[in-house]
């Protein structure tokens, strides 16, 4: 299969086709200070105006050649649509990441309401697509575009207090059952939106029930349901990604059905790759901070390198990429995709 | 109490915190007033070893944070009964403790566990919550005038907020210990952030703590 573009391997690589050499990309945030600094944008600033969204998105693939342009770069957006209020923390020189200050607390019953088509007019969800659209302008169709939801659980997380849903995965299956089940289907909506405008390729990220804070049992009766449910009505190509540890739940990752998976640096890719066999797309496993942040540009080029030859369809970080990671470490990570010859 | 009684309800004690069996919990913290006796040994010889269980089975990975969460209900039912009937004394060491997420950090469930051990250990413990402004844990700490002050993050761009809380409370109150603690957290870090320590785990924590506080009786002690 040929690839002339960027987007057609990374794309075609999601779909399972064996691209050479590996690309090497992001399905989460990847906007870096140096890219920041070419605009004179300030982080906080970037997250309410599609324009200077787009803009920054675009460029790590400007820069650097990362094989991805990721709007946006908070996980906001769902929680926000379903009356959750964010912090952009405009008032602060620090580099922060925005949260949710005010948590809507929304019932079952009134997220099954929420999830209807008017859902995708709330809340920067039209401001998402039109940076999609903006980013798409500027790039064309050389890179692919990408975008991202949370899952159902991290979702719970983020309109609502952590405690009580992680309890009640034990106390009270049923009702917690039902609860992601009502926001897997905003999380259906919202993703199919972003997927009919100009995204290409989006990422589901259940990363609070890595298995450093779910056991795999829990994983197996409450998560994966809701997950496999998004999965069945999600447009491809999609990737499940979860970060931090999920050695033990990478076959149950597989299962939900997603095009591709992709972990993070504490789950070894070897590993991975050896138990879920040569098909299975896996996407990883570069660590974000001590690799690209604190690491050195050799040291990040051989991890990069090894993580090709353990096996991954794509290099990829184990979650956003830091906007303070080194721009010698990012590239280092990408000549190494390039130059080293897939096993 | 006889001892065989004494050994039975300790026994339910703390395997109800083990496997979060708040109804067992209650009655056996009741059953344990009822006689009459000082708690200091149901709370710590039953609640305590329970939870040390659960710290070890968290470790083990056979337990993950939900578990830890109920345990420390459980906990916290057998607390209530028990601590109003708990005889004071003077070698226990006890503290006063400020906790937070330090702001623009949102990953609250360490330090919730971190928070629980002070509990345990009978601290008095103010905790502020998640994404707290770095000058609120200045003023906390000159409100309670704590002996110490705990800061939590989990990023990398958070925890530089830290160095700029231990400045301002050093600037004020030199002798207020700060510890440090989150992922990204090492002791390079700590001492580089002029924190008085750091810990890996919640356990940890609680002993670190218990140094300091047991430093600082010493200090006013010899003053
Ligand atoms: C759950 C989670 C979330 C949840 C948090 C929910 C909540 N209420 O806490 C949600 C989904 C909201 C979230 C959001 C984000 N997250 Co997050 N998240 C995690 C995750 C998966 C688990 C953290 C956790 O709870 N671990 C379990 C607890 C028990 O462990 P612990 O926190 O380390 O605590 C122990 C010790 O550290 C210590 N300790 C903790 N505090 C203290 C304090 C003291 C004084 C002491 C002594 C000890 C101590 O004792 C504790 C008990 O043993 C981690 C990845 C991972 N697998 O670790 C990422 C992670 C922390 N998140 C990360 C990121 C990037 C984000 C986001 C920025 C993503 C984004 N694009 O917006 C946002 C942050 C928003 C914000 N501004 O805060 C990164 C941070 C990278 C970095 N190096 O800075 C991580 C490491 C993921 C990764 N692999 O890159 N996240």
């Amino acid at each position: 299969m040929t690839h002339s573009t960027s987007r057609d391997r990374v794309l075609g690589m999601l779909r399972g086709e064996k691209v050479h050499p590996v690309p090497c990309f992001s399905g989460v945030g990847n906007v870096t200070t140096k890219g920041l600094d070419k605009l004179g944008y300030r982080f906080a600033d970037v997250h309410n105006d599609a324009k200077m969204m787009a803009e920054a998105a675009v460029t790590s693939w400007e820069l650097y050649g990362y094989e991805c342009v990721v709007v946006p770069f908070d996980l906001c957006m769902e929680a926000e649509a379903l009356g959750c209020a964010m912090n952009p923390y405009t008032e602060t020189d620090e580099l922060l990441y925005p949260t949710i200050k005010e948590k809507s607390k929304l019932t079952t019953e009134q997220i099954r309401e929420a999830a209807n088509p008017s859902l995708v007019t709330k809340g920067r969800i039209p401001l998402i697509k039109e940076a999609a659209r903006i980013a798409r302008e500027k790039v064309g169709d050389q890179v692919a575009i990408g975008s991202y939801t949370l899952g159902p659980f991290t979702l719970g997380g983020q309109i609502g207090e952590l405690e009580p849903l992680l309890k009640n995965a034990f106390k009270k299956p049923d009702e917690m059952l039902d609860y992601l089940d009502a926001l897997a289907d905003v999380i259906t909506i919202i993703g199919k939106e972003l997927m009919e405008s100009d995204v290409d390729f989006i990422s589901v990220r259940e990363m609070g029930a890595t298995t450093d804070v779910l056991s795999p049992r829990v994983f197996r009766k409450i998560i994966c349901g809701p997950l496999k449910k998004i999965a069945k009505s999600l447009p491809s190509p999609n990737i499940l990604h979860i970060c931090g540890m999920v050695t033990p739940i990478l076959q149950d990752m597989v299962d939900c059905g997603y095009d591709a998976i992709s972990i993070d640096s504490k789950t070894p890719l070897k590993e991975a790759r050896e138990k879920l066999g040569p098909d299975v797309v896996i996407c990883g496993n570069i660590n974000p901070f001590s690799t690209l942040n604190t690491g050195e540009p050799q040291e990040a080029y051989n991890i990069a390198a090894q993580c090709v030859k353990d096996g991954a369809s794509g290099v990829h970080p184990g979650c956003d990429i830091w906007p303070t990671a080194k721009p010698e470490n990012i590239e280092a990570m990408i000549n190494a995709s390039k130059e080293t010859a897939v096993e | 109490m006889d001892a065989a009684k004494k050994e039975e309800l300790l026994k339910r004690l703390s395997q109800g915190v083990v496997e979060f069996e708040d109804d067992e919990v209650k009655e056996a913290a009741e059953e344990w007033v009822a006689t009459g006796e000082d708690t200091y040994d149901a709370i710590f010889d039953g609640l305590v070893t329970g939870m040390e269980e659960v710290g070890r089975l968290f470790s083990a990975q056979e337990y993950f944070v939900p578990e830890m969460l109920m345990a420390a209900d459980s906990l916290y039912i057998g607390l209530d009964i028990l601590k109003p009937h708990m005889k004071q004394r003077d070698t226990n060491v006890k503290g006063t403790v400020v906790i937070g997420t330090v702001q623009g950090d949102v990953h609250d469930i360490g330090k919730n566990i971190v928070k629980m051990m002070f509990d345990v250990a009978g601290f008095d413990v103010y905790d502020l919550g998640r994404d707290v402004p770095l000058e609120d844990f200045l003023k906390k700490q000159l409100e309670t005038k704590s002996d110490i002050v705990c800061l939590s993050a989990m990023m990398t761009t958070t925890m530089m907020g830290m160095p700029k809380v231990i400045e301002m409370i050093k600037e004020k109150n030199p002798n207020c210990k700060i510890l440090i603690g989150g992922a990204p957290i090492t002791d390079d870090v700590a001492g580089k952030f002029g924190a008085d320590g750091t810990a890996k785990d919640a356990s940890n924590a609680l002993e670190e703590a218990v140094k300091m506080v047991v430093a600082l009786k010493d200090l006013q002690k010899n003053s």
